[in-house]
């Protein structure tokens, strides 16, 4: 059991997407770019470098200036989706990462810089950030209640 | 070996004879090889090594083959870096300077849409498709109708276009050639979804954007004014939409695999018409009055009601569903799609005023 969210289970995360073929092939990739992932108050820093995601760190507020882009949710919508992957073996079809950025109000995935160009990294690498969440359903997850 | 023993099979053969006359007789003349070309080189030595992500067309642009001047007066096939042939007739091409074509993110583009490609035929789970109630099965198939005639007319103006960008700035031909080919996969794909499930294409679509971009004869960056700002914007987000109203996995899959594709045109028209407007004065103000022209023509295919209708049954699930929530998520989505267009325009600086009739899709603030 690894809690989420921490560097743990990202790590956790990583280490399954990294070796899996499968997440090479069918619209994943290659993939460079640095997502911040926001859970509640808490902050992490994605990195992808061509087919790995090369490493998961703690960061700050203020890290989240340098990313690309960050998804941002609070816990229990975070704990849904991973339970949602959990189930399905993959994300269900209310929980893609599209969809949650269309289904909120502020949307899941934003910047701090608000450069239309990196934003859009969201777009161009959605299948990888995808198979990366999928990854997680081969992981036992917890959640501090 | 192999020469040695056929010579000895041949000693022994009835054409032995034969054999032995020829070897005796004297050598063809063969003129001294000249071999002048082998200087003919405008830097020696370049050894570029592949890096964390391969050996990728942008790393090859070091010394003299990274230099990628603002124009290109050569008019013939000449790759960028070798030595032209004197007296080779110019093919006319019509776009040659840089400014009229150039996105610094291209070659990236490149390697991503090759690397990042995936096959209709075989990585869409189309088992997950199930029969679907006629009146929804109808709305699907008219919208992947409409949008496999969005890839085809993508395909036509990236080709009708891509023929005439010399060959000083092969990194953008060479994206745009994915571009099509990844339009080529829409125009399938979206074929597919309407013929799989007991449906079948439906109504064409009025088409006055389609001609729009296809009429549009003014220069490359004016057609990617079109293709990005208007159509593109527009068609990513109706699959954002369709995406998230999907009826199985393979149309969610479908839906955001076209949408990741689509993403690198937008990336590439977005730094294109940066590049463009950096380098000329005038070209906000064109881009302005050319999407202020388009408005007229956007507004007519708006006001058609076959896509809308179309649209608010697969979002509302079915006939019924389309007069309540499907209109809504509809009416949602042109909200998206005008607050996109206008974050772009605001990103590009480009002045830009809502037309009337799309004012109540127009963010309040």
């Amino acid at each position: 059991m690894t809690a989420f969210p921490s560097v743990e289970w990202f790590d956790d995360v990583r280490d399954i997407f990294n070796h899996e073929d499968s997440f090479r092939g069918g619209g994943g990739g290659q993939c460079n770019c640095v997502a911040g992932i926001k859970v509640g108050n808490e902050i992490f820093v994605l990195t992808f470098e061509g087919f790995e995601c090369a490493g998961a760190r703690k960061a700050s507020l203020g890290d989240l200036d340098e990313v690309d882009f960050y998804l941002d949710m609070e816990i229990l919508e975070w704990q849904a989706m991973i339970e949602n992957i959990r189930q399905n073996g993959h994300a269900g079809l209310g929980y893609t990462l599209n969809t949650l950025d269309l289904d909120r109000a502020e949307r899941l995935a934003t910047s701090v810089h608000g450069d239309q160009y990196r934003e859009d990294l969201f777009f161009r690498y959605n299948q990888t950030l995808q198979y990366f969440f999928d990854a997680s359903s081969r992981i036992a997850t917890e959640f501090a209640s | 070996m192999k020469a040695v023993k056929a010579a000895a099979k041949a000693v022994k053969s009835p054409h032995a004879e034969t054999v032995r006359k020829a070897v005796a007789a004297p050598m063809l003349e063969i003129p001294e090889p000249k071999l002048t070309w082998m200087n003919k080189s405008r830097q020696w030595g370049v050894r570029v090594k592949p890096g964390k992500k391969g050996l990728t067309l942008g790393s090859l642009n070091v010394g003299i083959y990274g230099e990628i001047p603002m124009d290109w007066p050569d008019q013939t096939r000449n790759p960028r870096g070798a030595i032209g042939r004197k007296g080779m007739p110019p093919v006319g091409y019509m776009l040659r300077s840089k400014s009229q074509v150039w996105a610094d993110c291209a070659a990236d583009l490149y390697e991503e849409a090759i690397q990042r490609r995936w096959a209709p035929a075989t990585d869409v789970p189309w088992d997950t498709v199930k029969p679907l109630p006629d009146d929804l099965e109808r709305a699907v198939c008219q919208v992947n109708t409409e949008l496999s005639q969005y890839a085809n007319v993508e395909i036509e103006v990236i080709s009708a276009w891509q023929h005439q960008m010399v060959y000083g700035y092969h990194e953008v031909k060479q994206y745009l050639a994915t571009a099509g080919f990844d339009a080529a996969r829409h125009y399938e794909v979206f074929r597919k979804r309407a013929l799989m499930n007991g449906g079948g294409l439906g109504l064409e679509g009025p088409g006055q954007v389609n001609r729009m971009i296809l009429e549009s004869r003014g220069g490359w960056t004016e057609a990617v004014v079109y293709l990005v700002l208007v159509r593109g914007l527009f068609a990513q987000t109706i699959l954002r939409y369709l995406e998230h109203y999907a009826s199985n996995e393979a149309e969610s899959f479908i839906y955001r695999n076209v949408l990741q594709d689509k993403a690198r045109l937008l990336t590439y028209g977005l730094d294109h018409l940066k590049f463009a407007i950096a380098h000329n004065e005038d070209q906000k103000q064109i881009i302005a009055t050319l999407l202020a022209i388009g408005d007229g023509l956007f507004i007519r295919d708006f006001n058609d009601p076959v896509l809308r209708e179309a649209l608010a049954i697969v979002f509302g699930g079915s006939i019924e569903g389309a007069r309540g929530a499907g209109m809504d998520v509809y009416h949602d989505m042109m909200r998206a799609y005008i607050s996109t267009h206008l974050e772009y325009c605001q990103w590009l600086d480009v002045p830009r005023r809502i037309p009337e009739q799309l004012e109540q899709y127009a963010p309040q603030d």
